[in-house]
């Protein structure tokens, strides 16, 4: 090589160095983009361009040319080598156009869910194969979709269009047909389009949707460049009969019927059998009926009655006649909580004769507790507990102050009901007289006095000793004042008091004296020891020459003290019709004695530790010994007021009572419902806050009521009585809903106060327990924390695949105690596929309308661009390889023919 | 092999073409120059020599020839871009579902989570062998596809740059459910998660996926950083007393160390209280603000760093909320005196109330609701009417007919589902006897004893009614707080209030917002300005939105404002995940091979022309080919 070659050598290689170069920094800097007769182009892989930097060689090549070619030709040759080169790199450097293309991708999603007919899917597939023989360069793809979605592989020169099998007859799938996603099946097309084509989707389906929301998916579509078109089976829901509702009241008790409503669709009318079932066995009042189906919704309604509280299930199952396509929908079932039997306290002063009203109450479905007076409740908490408290001929001094309370409370605060049952010691003749309770009864216990009343004489001996000093004596003479104020102006009185010697402190004389009397017992003061004989001596000497029907002496002495005499003079006063009673202040007393006493004397002792007692004692008493609160008479009780707790009882053809404790009616709100022959309440009632307060004055036993327990209304009016008045809600309730979305389950408690104040800071659980009714292997039975979402808002989302009905019940507490509670019901009876028995032609149209797509597109109107066109990138590197062949082509041209100096001659 | 360009044939009639020209170019002569010599015999010998010459000569043409066909064919087989057939039938497919979740927003890896998943991703996608065939999608409240399944790793690549951040919750179940559609059939399915690793259950899904012989990889992203969030944001207005709100706000500190922040809550844009605030570390701190009143559409609560500096997760710290809009409803009622119903309808300040005896009506102007109490006019009314035991004088036509009455009816049906007996305890409710009545066709009966209505809702000359059935005063009703509030809920239920009304809707569900009944299509405008055309179905536009912020949706001539907020999640915690467990097995990490050429060989095949070119060059011009 010559000297002059090695410097051509030299610079064309510095051009191919500084070529290359200058490619590699252009294409470091950016993009290289041109914009030629309004269409971009660019380079897709630039830098292949620096292989064009071997051009300078191709001219060095020429210094060592031997060809025999003139000068011009050989330079014409190198310049098409080189352009040829270029063009090869071009190639490699892979440039592109973006262009407006108009070609169509379209992919059909064809529904082959459980609901869809063989008819449908066979005008599906003929629906696609026409498509796809009118395709033309456009692009047809298929999608099968049931809860998911499956791609159907067309090969180009496929003939026709595969069979279409419904998803729950494909082999290759394992999600079953009992689903329809149509929102998943469009987002998985959005992965099949082509680049560079228009985008079209076309919805095969009857609309019926059970996950996912094609609407919500649609407003997407359209951002995506997708038009929708649907075309909507027009076949129709197959031969169908479903179930598609179950109605029981919110409010069922036990042993009250109620209607079960039930809701049938039919697509046709046709006849069918109908079977309830209340958990697992028939229905007992209504269980198996034939009716007619009109085609349509039908309600049909069946008899029931709830005998067991706690959660009840029913189930309603169709047999129609007929063809019917799925028979899972032909079972509804629901569950309603009944709440457990009311319990009812019952209070018997005389324990042995309670089984009666016991007996009947229990008959009337009621949980029945009978206590003594003595197992009275004494906190709210335990009281709460029960419905209803029935307290039954048990006298004041029973039930101390706080057991009393406790009864108000429960009444008032709780909304328990209470009824005070008469008897010997009930009412007045139980000394409630001016009591809190009586206070709380609808009846006053100061009655009229009657006619025949038989005046009385009572003399009150009462030990004034020294260990009766100070609070002892006070509460004794405000019994001796209590007494005498109860006495009426014909009856008689008089007061001994007594230590070593007796002291007249009230002489015989008239109760009217009230203001003597009672100020001459104030006078009444402790000293001295304690002998009863002389005093009762005296006052045996002050009845004797009183003149009144009855005769009656209160001893009242906290001490021991001589028994010569007394038992001969009690009996003596006993022989002169004068009766005696005693009563027993502390440990320290003689009790054989004043026991001995009583019952020579015909009267009653009583013995007490608690000086309070004392008053209680003195007034029952009285009112025992006077006997003007009792109406011992046959009678007939008339209704004076009906009451709806009446309905279905024929009082009018009650038995004779035979007898009560006489009363006044308070005046209203109170009401009296029943009355005796001489218009005094039998039984009256009225509200006390939040619970009902009644009084029934006649007794409950074999006693005054002795022809009624034969009666066969008995039971049936006290059953009723109790349900209508009983509590029946123990705490707040706060409105909680529960829906199925998306095999979840939604629940949201709305927690607002009596005072229109949002509940918040509740630590919330909810309980789902369910199948109910015994249906499937694996009940739930889970607990889910609700949090809060808003003021006075929780919510707890939960997973739920299965179905049948279920039962929520939530609990909010607040400081680790329960402030209130929640109780739903949930049904998710069975697939939503089987509840698609109508074509959703709205919600497909809609979606449709919202991208631009129409209802039916004809394969016209399907691969009609219109207006729209979509950009498209374009490779052009064939087209320059193309070019390059031609180059090629002409560069061997350029050899074989002599194009310059044909008659050149050396 | 197989060709995506041309065809065979077509590749075969260029090859045709270009080859047959080649050989006819050939098979011409160059035309000698001639040359005059003085002495031919001088000659004589070196024409000799070339005699000997003649078959090298020709083996020479033929070579040259055949080196010129071999560019041809090299280039004409270009053209064709042939594949290798394995391509689509032995190769591995992919689905690359990319968290785009509010978490991924967040800052602890520079620029941003989502950039660095691009980032993690393309090594994969340059990784793909000729075979291979890969799909990317963005996954958040659901699952869409970026690009096609495709082997053209382009694609895949223009697919990632259409990743956007949302704030929603990501759905793996949702995602992997995609995923198995799209592998189905496919060879070597795998799914590859990119993602921060706080991921919500997947259900059955991921066992599905295991047993159909998925593989599942997982690409994590994140480091971790100090982030306090708003989880809960809402209000609502007292069901009474509407003018009053009570809102919630909910901080999260999901790190391990405590936060002091900055609490602004803003009404219609102007603030109405700031707190500074301690939230311990994994603590959440609900604070409620009580009888707000000074906000009437929008409310929006901004949470700070107290030292100012900016948290690794600005996506949630801004909550957004909506009031209902309050308007005064006109209401007349036609009364011959009911104390209970006065009472009831003081409660509510946004009440216009206009009382009149049955005598007086009609009076003048125009009202929203009119109540007609034991009372009904001797025509239908003008409004939507409350009716209160709606007895028909003699010779007017009630909107119901009347059978007689019924005795001790109670609440034991009630359509807890209706608005207009939200919040209300009915069912203890005594009264002494109710109407017993004909319903007619469109009737709905809201509550009612099992044999009888006694809350019915229905229209009749085109104007809606609400008809309790009942005197209330003779039943103890008007003693229940479930009193005012029936009447005020069937008053917002004509003048389009609802109690239920929620502030705002969570980013990703599907949203049925209200819009007036007669339109079809809305126009929904997105927070960044964006609008799109959502249907109407049943008076509900059907949308959905992956912003969080205030929409706008336009229906008709009506224009209502509503929010939407990342709802309940574990989007705030930026603590990666140590492992993402799925079906009981930690999902794997993906075997990213070198970055292979792409093996397309029509490059191939030009670079063989244009070596072969290069070189015949020089052979041509040192006469060694011809």
């Amino acid at each position: 090589m010559s000297r002059r070659q090695l410097v051509w050598l030299a610079a064309a290689l510095a051009a191919a160095a500084a070529i290359a170069a200058a490619i590699l920094v252009r294409v470091g800097a950016g993009e290289l983009t041109v914009e030629l007769g309004g269409e971009d182009y660019e380079l897709l892989a630039p830098r292949f361009l620096a292989v064009a930097a071997i051009t300078p060689l191709l001219f060095w090549g020429l210094t060592l040319s031997l060809a025999d070619l003139p000068r011009a030709q050989r330079w014409l040759a190198a310049v098409l080598r080189a352009t040829l080169v270029a063009c090869l790199a071009l190639a490699l450097a892979r440039p592109a156009r973006t262009t407006d293309a108009t070609v169509v991708s379209t992919v059909f999603l064809v529904d082959v869910s459980e609901s869809v007919t063989a008819e449908s899917l066979e005008a599906a597939r003929a629906r696609v194969q026409s498509a796809w023989d009118a395709r033309g360069d456009n692009d047809v793809q298929l999608v099968t979709f049931g809860g998911s979605a499956r791609l159907v592989p067309l090969d180009s020169d496929l003939a026709s269009i595969p069979e279409l099998r419904r998803a729950d007859e494909a082999e290759d799938t394992d999600d079953g047909g009992a689903a329809t996603n149509l929102q998943a099946a469009l987002q998985l097309a959005y992965g099949l389009f082509p680049p560079g084509h228009l985008r079209r989707a076309v919805v095969l389906s009857d609309g019926g949707q059970t996950e996912g929301d094609l609407l919500a998916e649609a407003s997407r579509a359209a951002e995506l460049g997708v038009t929708l078109h649907a075309a909507p089976y027009t076949d129709g829901a197959p031969r169908e009969v479903a179930v598609t509702r179950l109605e029981i009241p919110e409010r069922v008790r036990v042993g009250e019927p109620f209607s079960v409503r039930a809701h049938v669709f039919s697509t046709a009318a046709t006849e069918a059998r109908v079977r309830l079932y209340q958990g697992e066995t028939l229905n007992g009042l209504d269980g198996v009926r034939d009716v007619e189906l009109a085609a349509g919704d039908n309600e049909i309604a069946l008899r029931s009655v709830v005998r067991v509280a706690g959660p009840v299930t029913y189930a309603l199952s169709v047999e129609p006649e007929g063809p019917d396509r799925f028979e899972a929908n032909n079972r509804f079932s629901t569950t309603v909580v009944v709440p457990g039997r009311p319990t009812v306290l019952y209070v018997e002063g005389t324990p042995g004769r309670a089984s009666y009203l016991a007996s009947a109450l229990t008959a009337g479905d009621f949980e029945v507790d009978v206590r003594s007076p003595r197992a009275i409740p004494t906190t709210l908490a335990e009281l709460e507990r029960f419905d209803f408290f029935i307290l039954s001929d048990v006298a004041a001094d029973e039930v101390s102050l706080t057991q009393r309370d406790v009864i108000e409370r429960y009444v008032r605060d709780l909304g328990g009901g209470f009824l005070m049952a008469g008897g010997e010691n009930s009412f007045g003749l139980g000394g409630w007289q001016g009591t809190r309770i009586e206070r709380m009864l609808p009846v006053r216990m100061d009655s009229e006095r009657r006619r025949d009343q038989p005046s009385l004489a009572i003399a009150l001996v009462i030990d004034k000793s020294g260990s009766m000093n100070g609070q002892k004596m006070e509460l004794a003479k405000d019994a001796a004042i209590a007494t005498a104020e109860m006495l009426g102006a014909e009856d008689y009185i008089s007061v001994v008091g007594f230590d070593s010697q007796p002291t007249r402190v009230v002489r015989m004389q008239s109760a009217a004296n009230r203001i003597r009397i009672v100020r001459d017992i104030g006078r009444l003061t402790a000293r001295g020891g304690t002998a009863i004989f002389p005093a009762l001596d005296m006052a045996y000497q002050d009845l004797v020459v009183t003149r009144a029907r009855i005769k009656h002496v209160i001893l009242l002495t906290d001490g021991q003290t001589q028994e010569s005499g007394i038992p001969e003079l009690v009996q003596a006063m006993r022989a002169e019709g004068i009766t005696v009673s005693t009563v027993g202040l502390g440990g320290d007393v003689n009790r054989a004695l004043l026991q001995q006493a009583a019952s020579l004397g015909g009267g009653r002792s009583y013995f007490t530790q608690d000086p309070h007692n004392i008053p209680r004692i003195f007034m029952r008493e009285t009112s025992t010994v006077t006997r003007n609160n009792v109406v011992e008479e046959y009678f007939q009780p008339r209704l004076s007021e009906p009451a709806d707790f009446l309905r279905g009882v024929d009082v009018a053809s009650a038995p004779y009572l035979h007898g009560y404790v006489a009363t006044r009616a308070r005046p209203s709100p109170a009401q009296v419902t029943l009355v005796s022959d001489l218009g005094e309440p039998i039984l009256a009632r009225w509200r006390v806050g939040l619970g009902w307060s009644l009084a029934w004055t006649s007794d409950v036993k074999n006693r005054w009521a002795v022809e009624w327990l034969r009666w066969p209304g008995y039971s049936r009016f006290w059953a009723q009585l109790v349900r209508e008045h009983m509590r029946h809600r123990r705490r707040q309730t706060l409105d909680m809903t529960a829906e199925v979305r998306d095999s979840e389950v939604r629940v949201v408690v709305d927690a607002i106060d009596a005072n229109d104040e949002f509940l918040n800071g509740l630590t919330s659980t909810v309980h789902i327990e369910g199948p109910m009714g015994g249906r499937g292997d694996a009940p739930i039975d889970e607990d889910h924390a609700l949090s809060q979402t808003a003021p006075g808002r929780y919510e707890a989302r939960i997973p739920l695949e299965r179905f049948g009905s279920f039962v929520l019940t939530a609990d909010h507490q607040r400081d680790g105690r329960t402030v209130a509670e929640s109780r739903a019901q949930l049904v998710n009876p069975y697939p939503r596929e089987y509840m698609t028995l109508e074509p959703d032609v709205v919600l497909l149209t809609r979606a449709a309308e919202v991208t631009g797509g129409v209802m039916n597109p004809t394969d016209a109107r399907l691969f009609d661009p219109g207006d729209e066109r979509i950009e498209h990138r374009e490779e052009l590197w064939p087209k320059v390889l193309f070019v390059a062949l031609l180059l090629f082509v002409l560069d061997l041209l350029l050899r074989r023919v002599r194009l310059f100096d044909r008659k050149f001659k050396a | 092999m197989e060709l995506a360009g041309l065809s065979l044939s077509e590749v075969l009639t260029v090859l045709g073409g270009f080859a047959a020209a080649v050989v006819v170019l050939y098979l011409l002569k160059l035309r000698r120059r001639q040359v005059e010599v003085p002495f031919v015999h001088l000659w004589q010998q070196v024409l000799a020599e070339k005699q000997t010459t003649r078959l090298f000569s020709a083996l020479k043409r033929i070579l040259s020839l055949l080196v010129a066909l071999l560019v041809v064919a090299a280039l004409a087989f270009a053209t064709g871009d042939p594949r290798y057939a394995g391509a689509t039938d032995e190769g591995r497919t992919t689905v690359v579902l990319i968290d785009a979740s509010a978490s991924m927003q967040a800052t602890d890896v520079a620029p941003s989570r989502l950039d660095a998943a691009r980032e993690r991703v393309a090594p994969l996608v340059a990784a793909m062998a000729s075979a291979d065939r890969m799909l990317v999608a963005q996954m958040d409240a659901s699952t869409v596809p970026l690009s096609p399944l495709t082997s053209e790793p382009r694609l895949v690549e223009d697919g990632l740059e259409r990743l956007r951040p949302t704030d929603v919750a990501a759905d793996l179940g949702r995602g992997l459910r995609f995923s198995l559609d799209v592998l189905a059939g496919q060879p070597r399915p795998r799914v590859v998660i990119v993602s921060d690793g706080v991921l919500g259950p997947t259900g059955r899904v991921a066992e599905r996926a295991r047993e159909a012989g998925v593989e599942i990889d997982w690409i994590p992203i994140g480091e971790g950083g100090r982030n306090v969030a708003i989880t809960a944001f809402s209000v609502r207005r007292y069901p009474l007393d509407k003018s009053r709100s009570e809102v919630l706000v909910e901080l999260f500190n999901p790190t391990d160390e405590d936060a002091s922040v900055e609490l602004e809550l803003s009404g219609d844009g102007e603030p109405i209280d700031v707190q500074r605030l301690r939230v311990g570390a994994g603590e959440r701190l609900r604070r409620f603000f009580q009888n707000v009143t000074g906000a009437d559409r929008t409310l929006e609560a901004h949470v700070a760093m107290a030292d100012g500096a900016p948290d690794a997760q600005p996506a949630d710290d801004r909550a957004y909320a909506r009031l209902p809009e309050r308007r005064r409803a006109r209401v007349l009622a036609v009364s011959g005196g009911n104390l209970y119903l006065s009472a009831a309808l003081l409660l509510d300040e946004y009440l216009d109330v206009t009382e009149v005896a049955p005598a007086d009506y009609p009076p003048p102007g125009e009202f929203d609701v009119t109540i007609f109490d034991g009372w009904v006019p001797p025509s239908p009314p003008g409004t939507d009417a409350i009716y209160l035991a709606p007895v028909p004088a003699e010779g007017v036509e009630g909107p119901f007919v009347i059978r007689g009455e019924i005795e001790r009816p109670f609440f034991d049906r009630v359509d807890r589902d209706h608005p207009i007996v939200q919040f209300t305890a009915l069912r203890d409710v005594n009264i002494a006897a109710s109407l017993d009545v004909e319903l007619q066709d469109g009737d709905r009966v809201v509550a009612g004893d099992t044999g009888a209505p006694l809350l019915v809702t229905g229209s009749r000359s085109g104007r809606r009614l609400i008809a309790l059935l009942f005197d209330v005063r003779r039943s103890d009703l008007p003693l229940r707080v479930a009193w005012p509030l029936l009447l005020i809920n069937s008053i917002d239920h004509f003048v389009q209030e609802d109690a239920r009304y929620l502030s705002s809707y969570e980013t990703g569900e599907t949203w049925y917002v209200p819009a007036p009944g007669d339109v079809t299509e809305a126009t929904l405008v997105t927070p960044s300005g964006e609008e799109r055309l959502v249907p109407v179905v049943d008076g509900r536009a059907v949308c959905t939105g992956l912003e969080a912020g205030f929409y706008t949706l336009r229906a008709g001539e009506t224009e209502e404002v509503f929010a939407a907020n990342l709802g309940p999640s574990d989007e705030a915690i930026l603590e990666p995940a140590e492992a993402l467990e799925l079906a009981g097995e930690p999902a794997g990490e993906p075997e990213i091979g070198a970055a292979s050429v792409r093996t397309e060989i029509w490059t191939w095949l030009v670079l063989l022309a244009l070596a072969v070119i290069g070189v015949e060059w020089f052979t041509y011009h040192r006469r060694i080919s011809v």
